[in-house]
């Protein structure tokens, strides 16, 4: 058992899901009371990692996080080395691919809050913001850890995204399912045997958790 | 400046009638408004535009001279400025704090003694205070009513709006909490205004009344005014007076006159200058029915007819009376057993010249 | 909690980047894969250092060390790769250093019907219905293996019946699992003890193929050049180049 692939697994997956945390609740947020009329843009550019090969995003991280871009030589001159196949340049990815698995259920969560209770607390005096808090974020909890838990599992078992921007650096890009992949590509089958009966496990129990909690977790967008 | 708040405002709908009101609800001394139309009318939308919860597409509505909105100069002032105790029809009493919780939510200038004091205080006013730890699932409609009220007045509003505060409860509550509602109210002494469709409540509770039907304001005045005269034969459907005819005056003599109403003369008290096409209207209530061959009363109209429909409502009963015209009477239960009223009875139905509204005909 | 919470996740960025000073990552062509297991316990034991392997193919290497792959050094198994990278700039200038001459043989399993002893006209053979050659476009093992079947004249019958694996490793995956029923792969893995009991092998004879030669870098931008240095030292020692013999890696020097 290669400690060293599920301690970045682990990492990777926590702090994608963690991120996407905080960075899922404002954008949730806006899709769900936004009156744009264009809101479908960004609707659909927040669901495009459902939909994309894995490859396709992995390749266009990887130009426009590489040496020869802007971001890249950026964030090089900052830290000292590039962001490409470092574990921060996989984290970048992760968070985009994992996006629509936090969102779509922070979103449904927060539509089906009633507006009648949202009015209430606004005739109480608190602000849209305070609102957001004390009510309508309470009453989502349920939403909220689907959303934390998806984006979690959905982590674990990427593999093209992690491939292509990863560079299979052990110890700090090397995940558990390339992991996998060298062990078979060795013919270490009973290694990658056990590797995968863990990782199955794993994302079942996640799954299970979800589904027993919530029923609604495969809706594309929340139902208006 | 006469403490007040004017609203002048206009609302387009795909679906429904325009609103364009413009109303004058005065807030000292306090009292309460009341909002009186059929659903579907635009009182509830009015309301909402008090609450800031909505926006008209023009006018104004000024409070006290405080500008809270004026579509020209793009100025809204939000729900959570404008001080309101607000109270929707389904009482939105939030599902994961516990009564006291709810009540609390909005005070937030308070020290948590300061909250603790107050929460008590509008807890034992509503004589609520034995459901302090609930939660809303856990309470009757009638309980949750009072939570909701508690919660609006908690912050010490300088305006409450209730939208059909008795309707989502069941018949006997209703009566109870409607007089509660009106105590409370008076004790309060914070300026009102409360929607209703139901014509009950709008006596109980109302100081001054505003009826609107289809977006406009048709008629504003004390309830007990505009109950007995309605300025218009749209006022008069809306306000519920029962029985609204088309009538030809015959003959004005001794400020009476004499509608012939279908095949039936019906005394009326007259004013000078009727022309001679008229609504008839008569209140159900102002409607006697007595057995055929009782002695001389002071009504001057005293028509045979017979029973077509008997409707209960609670203590009272409703029979319409064919007499030549369809008549709406309202009468006792009890009445209602002693005279054996049945469909398809003869009965007479007496009532006075006065109780008979003349409406002109436009 | 959220203390906690904020303490752990700091905690893991920071921990994430730092390799130990005297730890240095190999890039190394898939080919090499057994030999360099070997090779790199040994020399652990020997210096007290520790490495880490990536393996995988040639091509996909450079196009990553190209765009700033953090390894220290490349072992290529086409030196055309690594000349590149020295061209660019991108190598501790004198590091290159042919350390082979790769071999490519046809390989089966023992339960296989196809007899390898006849040489390529295996291939031809009708229970050769899948051929796995590693993916030519960025494996130099690839390349040799379409050189060889053109070279017999054999391409245009066997080029249907062709399955790419992404690198040589792979593609010997592959042939030992059954899921492909004859290949073409190297040497170095026909001769390592996981493949060796499981198959039979016929050595491509060098002639049939461009030479593949195979080179090794330091990377330019390694920040731990000296420990990379004394890595390939160990393998042009002795013992290192006894082990890489074992594996069927001869040195161009030697032969």
């Amino acid at each position: 058992m290669n400690w060293m692939a599920i301690w970045v697994t682990c990492k990777l997956a926590t702090l994608t899901s963690l991120t996407l945390l905080i960075i899922g609740l404002p954008i949730a947020y806006w899709l769900t009371y936004s009156k744009w009329r264009w809101k479908f843009l960004i609707e659909s550019i927040v669901a495009l990692p459902l939909v994309l090969p894995p490859t396709v995003l992995g390749f266009y991280i990887l130009i426009s996080i590489g040496p020869h871009s802007p971001i890249g030589r950026f964030y090089t001159d900052l830290v000292g080395h590039p962001l490409p196949f470092s574990f921060q340049g996989l984290l970048l990815a992760s968070i985009l691919y994992s996006l629509p698995f936090a969102v779509q259920p922070f979103a449904t969560a927060f539509e089906q809050v009633d507006r009648k209770l949202i009015e209430a607390s606004w005739t109480l005096g608190l602000s849209k913001l305070k609102t957001f808090y004390r009510l309508i974020l309470p009453l989502s909890t349920a939403g909220l850890i689907t959303g934390v838990v998806l984006s979690f599992a959905h982590t674990l078992g990427e593999f093209g995204v992690v491939l292509m921007v990863g560079g299979n650096i052990e110890g700090i890009t090397r995940t558990v399912s390339i992991e996998i992949y060298d062990e078979v590509q060795a013919l270490n089958y009973a290694a990658a045997a056990k590797t995968s009966a863990l990782l199955l496990l794993v994302s079942y129990t996640v799954l299970l958790l979800v589904y027993a909690m919530n029923r609604r977790v495969w809706s594309v967008w929340p139902q208006k | 400046m006469a403490p007040e708040i004017t609203l002048n405002i206009r609302k387009t709908f795909v679906d429904r009638a325009t609103i364009a009101v413009q109303l004058r609800l005065p807030l000292d001394p306090p009292s309460v408004t009341i909002l009186f139309g059929p659903s579907g009318s635009g009182k509830t939308t009015i309301l909402r535009c008090l609450a800031g919860l909505e926006q008209p597409e023009a006018g104004t509505i000024l409070c006290n001279g405080q500008i809270w909105f004026d579509a020209a100069t793009h100025v809204h002032v939000p729900p959570q400025a404008r001080g309101l105790g607000y109270m929707a029809q389904d009482y939105a009493l939030f599902p994961n704090y516990t009564v006291e919780g709810n009540i609390a939510y909005g005070l937030s200038g308070l020290s948590v003694q300061g909250k603790k004091a107050r929460v008590n205080e509008v807890l034992s006013l509503l004589q609520i205070t034995q459901l302090a730890q609930q939660k809303p699932a856990q309470l009757s409609g009638g309980q949750q009513q009072r939570v909701a009220l508690a919660r609006a007045i908690a912050r010490r509003p300088q305006l409450l709006l209730l939208d059909e505060p008795l309707s989502a409860l069941d018949a006997p509550t209703r009566t109870k909490l409607c007089e509660d509602l009106r105590m409370l109210l008076t004790r309060l002494a914070i300026p009102a205004v409360v929607v209703t469709h139901d014509w009950t409540e709008a006596l109980a509770l109302g100081d001054q009344m505003a009826v609107i039907d289809e977006g406009r304001l048709l008629q504003t005045g004390t309830p007990q005014d505009v109950f007995s005269r309605p300025i218009n034969a749209d006022v008069a459907r809306v306000v519920g007076i029962e029985t609204v005819l088309h009538g030809r005056v015959r003959e004005i003599r001794d400020e009476l006159a004499t509608v012939q109403v279908g095949p039936v003369p019906v005394i009326a008290v007259a004013s000078p200058g009727l022309e001679s096409d008229v609504f008839v209207c008569i209140r159900a209530e102002d409607v006697t029915l007595e057995l055929a061959g009782s002695s001389e009363t002071s009504a001057r109209n005293h028509l045979r007819g017979t029973v077509q429909a008997i409707t209960s409502l609670g203590a009272l009963v409703r029979v319409t009376i064919d007499c030549g015209f369809l008549l709406t009477a309202l009468v006792t239960r009890s009445a209602q057993s002693e005279l054996r009223l049945a469909i398809g009875s003869d009965v007479r139905a007496a009532f006075k010249a006065g109780s008979v509204h003349l409406i002109p005909r436009r | 909690m959220r203390q906690l919470l904020l303490i752990f996740s700091l905690f893991i960025i920071m921990d994430s980047d730092i390799l130990r000073a005297e730890e240095i990552t190999i890039a190394a062509a898939s080919d090499l894969s057994f030999a360099f297991k070997e090779l790199i316990s040994a020399y652990e034991a020997a210096s007290g250092n520790q490495v880490k392997l990536t393996l995988g193919s040639s091509g996909n290497f450079f196009a990553q060390i190209q765009n700033g792959a953090p390894f220290d050094l490349y072992f290529s198994a086409d030196i055309s790769y690594p000349k590149k990278l020295e061209e660019a700039g991108l190598i501790v200038p004198g590091s290159l250093y042919r350390y082979a001459i790769g071999r490519i043989v046809l390989w089966t399993r023992h339960e296989s019907p196809i007899d390898v002893t006849q040489g390529i006209a295996a291939l031809r053979q009708s229970s050769a219905k899948t051929i796995a050659i590693a993916n030519p476009r960025h494996a130099p093992y690839g390349r040799a293996a379409i050189a060889a079947m053109e070279h017999f004249n054999m391409y245009d019958d066997v080029k249907d019946r062709l399955v790419l694996g992404e690198n040589v490793s792979q593609t010997a995956q592959f042939v030992e699992s059954g899921a492909a029923d004859i290949g073409i792969i190297a040497l170095s893995l026909a001769r390592a003890p996981a493949m060796r009991t499981k198959g039979t092998y016929w050595e491509i004879p060098t002639e049939a193929h461009p030479t593949l030669e195979q080179g090794a870098i330091i990377v330019k931008a390694s920040k731990r050049a000296d420990s990379a240095k004394q890595f390939l030292e160990f393998v042009k020692s002795r013992q290192g180049v006894a082990i890489m013999k074992r594996y069927g890696f001869v040195a161009p020097e030697s032969r």
